[in-house]
């Protein structure tokens, strides 16, 4: 017995060894964040709500703290940026209010009272304040200077007419900071601009259906601008790299996907009749007809037409009465079915159609192909957004196991107005901003965890996926969202 | 006295088969186990030429045509597997994830009888397929995998026969129950699901052992796929209409494997044995989910490929004591695109050591550690567009007691 207490203690002693002698080193070849030999000890963000934050149509600190800049901030550090505080106008939560009601702008999932037809919107949450946090006390200008509605004319605008109605409240030129985005840019003495503009050149236009204002920003113009801003940026900072990003296409977000096949579904439902509706231009009786087949042809339904897609077939002029008009349009007869007969139609307003979708594609790729050229002639890395979100709108993208739709809610990477990101959508963006700032300056920027960052908030429990229900959103409460391009 | 023994044995052993039921009920190991006797096990578990044991059912069911006596040998692999991944590179990251410590238990019961001289009859226990790899319910890949448990029990009456003194052929059926378990979250909305499925399947083996010389001996065996088609429940949390919850059904076949070994006698007391172990995880395609809630599936393919292992090892007898050791190299069936933190596998070698001791004239004991070391592997561009590195090493410790009558 002598040998096998031996035996057993010597295995016993080699089994440890072998045990102790396992632990394995980080494989080697993995992503290692750095700056590739530059020193960035400031980064600024240029832009518009997408750079703010704005998420469900307000602005608010919950969806800010994952606004792509913010998460770019983070990486950056990640990889030994010295950037400090990257200092937000946070709104402190519920936001910003609506300036009619004085509640948070927000929306979230108000009521499933009927689960198929969600309602969204406000929910009339107190607002807590009425300004950033720290508005009063931070004596600088934001490292975001993402406006919400600012056109590409806000960069150089120094009286605010171009800021959107957040710029005082933003660039605060009030209170003795300087006047403009531009102006504030320089004031941070910045190595790395981020420059993402142009989007609201089209998406107010887009978004009203082609009504208000009645055309993009005309091309020349765009390209002036373009030049000018990066021109002057070089100037002032000549050593900072400059990343800007290209406008995607108003056609690939759920603000104009989600309504139209729901209501042609509802229509092939009730004996396939045709929608009615108003042609770009028109008032009174409307001349388009579509059955929703998919073609081109096919109009596209803004979300803001949620609230009215379940009165069609019904006698009503909800539509003119909700919107103050002081008397019906000539040649409209609201006794009959609206949305299916031409003196009743499907307004302008909620409609993009052929041809109005025409106008903003071409501006869309107009201005893409400005963008690119400019910023080749000026050295800035190009992020094509475009691109990217135009292939999501198409294939989808998995990530981690979870794939991503440009789908109205359920798609998770848009938030409830339909054009804003989620803090998902936000990291994909900003892991493309990485993508083309390491590929064109040598950094190593790693990415952003998307799974990580918070899945939009959906009371599942009461949320169902019905292929007829139409998401419902009162349209006095798209005030605030579209006031953004006013 | 003897009978008082006995009693006391049969006792002790009905008290071991209990108590490791119960442990297995709780826990389950590797997609395919292959620890199934620590004899074997010491040897690289190649075993499959001289099946001596009552795991004969297991890797030859020939082995008990040369087996003239009753037994009973039963017992466990205590397997610790650890895992690290690093990633997901795609997203950018590199941070080390462990996944959550496990101790699994399968186990081995084998009992034989000779009816006659040349035929003995036997019933194997055993689990020859078994998964669980779990992960923290935050961590980044939670909507691919939190948890999975899968575990299989096949119950498997053998009949070996002699034909001649150096030719003995075997021949076994297996009842198998499957049970998996199964947790993630899934999108939109962060909503847990947690399937739960068990089903049975039916299989077949068989299997020949030709002494050609006195030292040289040749085995070979086959054991059919297992075709399981289980049916459970899936639950959400929260439950929505967005999820198919209730009825669930899925298929998965267990895939068939095959071994030929050569055993030599080297000298007295030394023997040594090679095996050549064929596995057709063709069989595992695809991992289909049917919902019967709203008639949807969800499929995620796998594209396993048919693979083998090499196992080389052999014992030397002295006095009571028989010194065993091995190596076995195990080729993964996973295609790079295909790996995942549901399994995470890669090349494996094993390195095997083990006792065996006689403790009376009819009782032995068998002790056996394998060291399982994965190839470290980088993975890039995966199905479920989650890449990184996995390092992983598996300790299994066996135990098993026999008795001879």
């Amino acid at each position: 017995m002598k040998l096998f207490a031996r035996i057993i203690t010597a295995s016993a002693v080699a089994a440890l060894t072998l045990f102790t002698g396992c632990s394995e080193d980080a494989p080697s070849d993995l992503p290692k964040p750095g700056l590739g030999g530059l020193t960035i000890n400031k980064y600024v963000a240029v832009g518009n709500s997408l750079a703010a934050g704005y998420q469900s149509s307000g602005l608010y600190k919950s969806a800010q703290m994952y606004s792509y800049p913010n998460l770019l901030a983070g990486q950056l550090k990640l990889a030994g940026a010295g950037l400090g505080t990257f200092e937000q106008p946070y709104w402190p939560d519920p936001g910003n209010p609506d300036p009619k009601t004085g509640k948070a702008a927000r929306y979230v999932i108000i009521s499933l009272a009927d689960p198929n037809n969600p309602v969204i919107g406000p929910k009339g949450e107190t607002v807590t304040a009425m300004a950033p946090e720290n508005a009063a006390t931070l004596m600088r200008p934001y490292d975001n200077l993402g406006l919400p509605g600012a056109p590409l004319a806000g960069f150089m605008d120094t009286v605010g007419t171009y800021q959107g109605g957040f710029g005082p409240a933003i660039v605060r030129g009030a209170a003795g900071l300087p006047k403009s985005v531009f102006r504030s840019v320089v004031a941070l003495q910045p190595q790395l601009v981020t420059f993402w503009l142009g989007n609201n050149d089209v998406l107010g236009y887009a978004t009203t259906g082609g009504t208000s204002p009645s055309a993009p920003t005309n091309l020349s113009i765009f390209q002036a601008l373009y030049t000018q801003a990066l021109d002057t940026l070089k100037k002032a900072l000549p050593n900072a790299k400059v990343a800007v990003a290209t406008v995607p296409d108003v056609r690939t977000v759920p603000f104009f996907t989600t309504i139209g096949p729901k209501v042609g579904a509802k229509l092939a439902a009730n004996g396939g009749l045709s929608l009615y509706y108003q042609k770009s231009g028109e008032t009174g009786m409307g001349t388009g007809t579509t059955k929703f087949s998919g073609g081109s042809g096919d109009p596209l339904i803004c979300l803001t037409g949620s609230a009215y897609a379940g009165l069609i077939g019904t006698p009503t002029g909800k539509f003119y009465k909700d919107n103050g008009f002081p008397a019906l349009p000539a040649g409209i007869d609201t006794t009959k079915p609206f949305g299916v007969h031409p003196q009743n139609p499907w307004p302008n307003a909620l409609t993009l159609d052929s041809a109005e979708q025409a106008i903003a594609g071409l501006a869309v790729t107009n201005f893409n192909a400005a963008i690119k050229t400019i910023a080749a002639s000026y050295g800035a890395a190009v992020v094509d957004v475009n691109a990217v979100f135009t292939d999501i709108h198409k294939n989808g993208v998995l990530i981690s196991g979870v794939k991503y739709t440009t789908a109205y809610i359920t798609g998770g990477l848009f938030s409830l107005d339909g054009v804003h990101p989620s803090n998902r959508g936000a990291g994909v963006v900003a892991n493309e901003f990485i993508k083309s700032i390491n590929a064109k300056f040598g950094t190593t920027l790693t990415g952003v965890d998307v799974a990580s960052l918070p899945a939009l908030d959906i009371p599942l429990s009461k949320y169902m996926a019905s292929g007829t229900g139409i998401p419902k959103v009162a349209p006095a409460r798209w005030d605030s969202f579209l006031g953004l391009w006013q | 006295m003897e009978v008082t023994l006995k009693t006391h044995l049969y006792r002790s052993i009905a008290m071991v088969i209990i108590a490791l039921m119960a442990l297995q009920l709780t826990n389950a190991g590797g997609f395919q186990l292959n620890e199934h006797g620590s004899r074997a096990m010491a040897q690289g578990g190649a075993w499959a030429a001289r099946a001596y044991d009552g795991s004969a059912i297991f890797f030859n069911p020939a082995g008990l045509g040369f087996q003239n006596h009753g037994s009973l040998y039963l017992g466990t692999t205590i397997i610790a597997p650890g895992v690290s991944f690093y990633g997901p590179t795609n997203q950018g990251q590199s941070g080390k994830t462990e996944m959550v410590s496990q101790v699994f238990t399968p186990i081995n019961v084998y009992a034989t009888y000779p009816l006659m001289e040349g035929l003995t009859v036997g019933l194997g226990i055993n689990n020859p397929y078994g998964l669980g790899t779990e992960w923290d319910d935050n961590w980044t890949g939670r909507y691919i995998t939190q948890k999975i448990d899968l575990k299989s029990f096949f119950f498997t009456p053998t009949v070996g026969y002699k034909v001649s003194d150096n030719l003995a052929i075997g021949a076994n059926v297996s009842f198998v129950t499957g049970d998996v378990t199964l947790s993630r979250m899934v999108s939109p909305g962060d909503a847990k699901v947690e399937l739960e499925l068990s089903g049975t399947g039916f299989g077949f083996g068989g299997g020949v052992i030709f002494k050609a010389t006195d030292e040289l001996s040749i085995g070979a065996s086959y054991r059919s796929s297992v075709k399981i088609d289980a049916e459970g429940t899936a639950a959400f949390t929260p439950s929505s209409a967005l999820f198919p919850a209730g009825d669930a059904a899925a298929s998965l076949e267990l895939p068939s494997t095959a071994f030929i070994g050569v055993a030599y006698k080297v000298m007295p007391g030394l023997e040594l044995e090679a095996d050549y172990q064929y596995i057709g995880w063709e069989s595992y395609k695809e991992l289909k989910i049917d919902f019967k809630a709203n008639n949807s599936s969800s499929v995620s393919p796998k594209n396993y490929e048919n693979t083998f292992i090499i196992r080389v090892g052999g014992e030397y007898t002295m006095d009571e004591y028989q010194f065993r050791a091995g190596y076995l190299y195990d080729a993964n069936p996973v295609p790079d695109h295909y790996v995942e933190p549901l399994l995470p596998d890669s090349d494996r070698n094993g390195f095997n050591v083990g006792l065996g001791y006689k403790l009376s004239e009819t009782m032995t004991l068998d002790l056996s550690y394998l060291l399982l070391k994965f190839d470290e592997r980088t993975v890039t561009g995966t199905e479920v567009q989650f890449d990184g590195t996995y390092q992983s090493t598996a300790h299994l410790f066996g135990i098993n007691f026999g008795y001879q009558f």
